[in-house]
């Protein structure tokens, strides 16, 4: 089987999250490459757009709920011309691709995930799988956003923000842009929701660091500060991960776009990441 | 390794034999240059080129490199399953391709560059470097594997190391052109690699290198060089070991595409530009000295992603060294 060949998939469904942000739902045409798709929170695919080209996105689903879904930003050539796509219509996808978080080592302990704006994507898919599992000591979600209309899954946000502890699950918003619509929502949850960037949720938040993990994925200006954060705290680097981007274009290792590090350590973003520990950022230049 | 002799006269007929096994491609002089072209006659090859433009790698990882045609919303694989020869490679240009074998080959591995390595039978030959050359401190000055057959220059003819079955059936099936070895023979070849041994005048020293150039990651050489460099390129796209790919999609009629990959440099703008304009290499210096890392890794098991082929110096428009830069940055630190 040749890896660079993708698999025929219908879209099935598609929401408008934000004015720049669609999910889409997907299934495969074959049924058995329905059936046999795994995959591990963090993992990403590669969307072919047949005659337009490919592009890496992330899985925002959990592995526990089918069929696949993806969330797309409109911001480049490829993905203004999927945004024009409609329900029924076919792409391609190969993968999955990374090593995704490695969430079995994780079991029973506090998950802290830190999401920035798009960041929310990817770990949309393991709050969700962490919720269905319930196999995590508690699941916090801090969550930094330009403003209201820019909350990726706002529906999830807010009814987690209403109903989240009751599934072990601690939200917590920061906006950046004060609209009327998020005073309204920081005034219905004036301890969860406040106007600021995404270390500001740190504050008043007590957690064990023996027993937590942080996962972060945002914007690359946002790891620096929010490590700082969580190191401050005394949590070890060995148990801060982050998933990271860049420009990957074969997604196994082979074209050279995503090659980081110097001559005595070089990763690849796509094989040995996207996710990797604070440890990986401090021995291999670049990463962050 | 099972050495044989082909003596002078029978070498045009040798080189015929070899047709069987598919199209030739040697070394052929191209007004100062040479280059790797296909070649039906003996007369036509350069066997005592220097460098070609181009190293090997343009028959495994194609300039263009068709992968998938479009027809009827369907892909269809790319196919091009025909053997060839490769005559008169250096021994730098073959650890070059086991460079890129380290990376194409492993899992997954790439189909296409996989079935050309299966396709492709490869004949050595032995060289005399010039003042660019500096595999010998790389260890890339002889190859002990990668080749098929390797041709060593005897006064009277060449000295054959046989490094596949696939040349040892080559020189089976052709018994009657080849000799056995004679003493004499091998101290003409033991002669010919002390003579080629103290022909060097470039060598690098890789001393903890890898570490260096770790710790050397300030350093103002790289800024005084990138000031000079003119970012065109020339240097990933004539090195034996670079590998970065592009693909598009181009439309060739209404109905049919064509998804292509062709060489990219890390040495483009572009190379780290991701969706939403985000930059991971900005300036010509993050670019710069990305390459001289790239090329500088070390892996234990197979030393450094350089050969030593001196391409990069003989081809940069700016004259920039490769050995240079990296004893500046060197001789900075310690």
């Amino acid at each position: 089987m040749n890896p660079y060949q993708s698999y025929d998939a219908k879209i099935i469904e598609i929401r408008e999250l934000t004015s720049r942000e669609k999910l889409f739902t997907l299934r495969f045409t074959d049924r058995e490459v329905e059936e046999s798709f795994t995959f591990k929170p963090g993992q990403f695919v590669v969307v072919d757009l047949r005659g337009y080209g490919e592009f890496p996105i992330s899985l925002c689903s959990p592995p526990t709920r089918k069929p696949i879904q993806l969330c797309i930003r409109r911001t480049g050539r490829l993905t203004r011309f999927i945004h024009k796509f409609s329900e029924g219509e076919s792409i391609g996808i190969r993968g999955p691709y990374g090593n995704g978080f490695p969430l079995e080592k994780m079991e029973g302990a506090n998950l802290i995930l830190v999401a920035g704006g798009l960041g929310m994507a990817p770990l949309r898919s393991v709050l969700w799988y962490a919720i269905d599992t319930g196999k995590f000591e508690k699941i916090y979600l801090f969550y930094g956003t330009k403003s209201y209309e820019d909350i990726l899954f706002r529906d999830e946000i807010i009814y987690l923000l209403k109903h989240g502890e009751k599934l072990n699950c601690h939200v917590k918003l920061a906006y950046e842009v004060e609209t009327p619509s998020c005073i309204y929502l920081e005034k219905g949850f004036s301890e969860k929701v406040c106007k600021g960037v995404v270390t500001d949720l740190f504050r008043g938040e007590e957690f064990d660091v023996n027993n937590s993990y942080a996962l972060i994925c945002g914007p690359p200006v946002m790891y620096k500060f929010v490590i700082r954060e969580l190191l401050d705290r005394g949590l070890s680097p060995g148990r801060i991960y982050m998933t990271l981007e860049r420009r990957m274009k074969c997604g196994i290792g082979k074209c050279g776009h995503c090659v980081v590090g110097t001559s005595v350590s070089m990763k690849y973003i796509c094989k040995d990441g996207p996710v990797f520990t604070y440890w990986d950022a401090l021995s291999t230049r670049g990463l962050i | 390794m099972r050495y044989v002799k082909l003596p002078a006269e029978n070498f045009s007929t040798f080189f015929e034999t070899l047709k069987q096994l598919g199209k030739i491609y040697g070394p052929v002089k191209h007004n100062s240059t040479y280059t790797f072209i296909q070649v039906d006659n003996v007369k036509e090859l350069s066997l005592d080129y220097t460098r070609t433009i181009l190293p090997p790698k343009k028959f495994f990882v194609k300039p263009r490199d068709e992968l998938f045609k479009l027809k009827r919303e369907k892909w269809e694989e790319v196919k091009d399953g025909e053997s060839f020869v490769l005559f008169g490679v250096h021994s730098c240009d073959i650890h070059g391709l086991k460079i890129l074998d380290k990376v194409y080959l492993r899992d997954p591995p790439d189909p296409y560059y996989k079935s050309r390595r299966e396709n492709a039978f490869i004949v050595g030959i032995s060289c005399m470097p010039d003042e660019y050359c500096f595999c010998k401190s790389l260890g890339t000055d002889f190859a002990m594997d990668g080749f098929d057959l390797f041709l060593h220059k005897l006064p009277d003819g060449w000295l054959v190391r046989v490094g596949s079955v696939k040349g040892h059936e080559v020189v089976w099936e052709n018994q009657e052109l080849f000799e056995e070895v004679t003493e004499e023979d091998l101290r003409h070849f033991k002669e010919f690699e002390e003579k080629r041994a103290k022909a060097f005048k470039r060598s690098l020293n890789k001393e903890g290198l890898a570490d260096i150039l770790d710790l050397a990651f300030n350093s103002q050489v790289w800024k005084k060089y990138a000031e000079k460099c003119l970012g065109c390129g020339n240097c990933t796209l004539v090195c034996p070991t670079c590998r970065c790919y592009e693909v598009c999609d181009n439309w060739i009629r209404a109905y049919e595409v064509v998804r292509e990959r062709r060489y990219d440099s890390c040495f483009m703008p572009t190379h780290g530009l991701v969706a939403g304009g985000h930059n991971f290499r900005p300036t010509r210096l993050d670019r710069f000295r990305h390459r001289y890392y790239c090329k500088s890794y070390f892996d234990p098991s197979a030393g450094f992603n350089c050969v030593g082929c001196g391409r990069c110096d003989e081809f940069c428009p700016a004259k920039i060294e490769h050995v240079r830069v990296l004893e500046e940055v060197r001789e900075e630190l310690l």
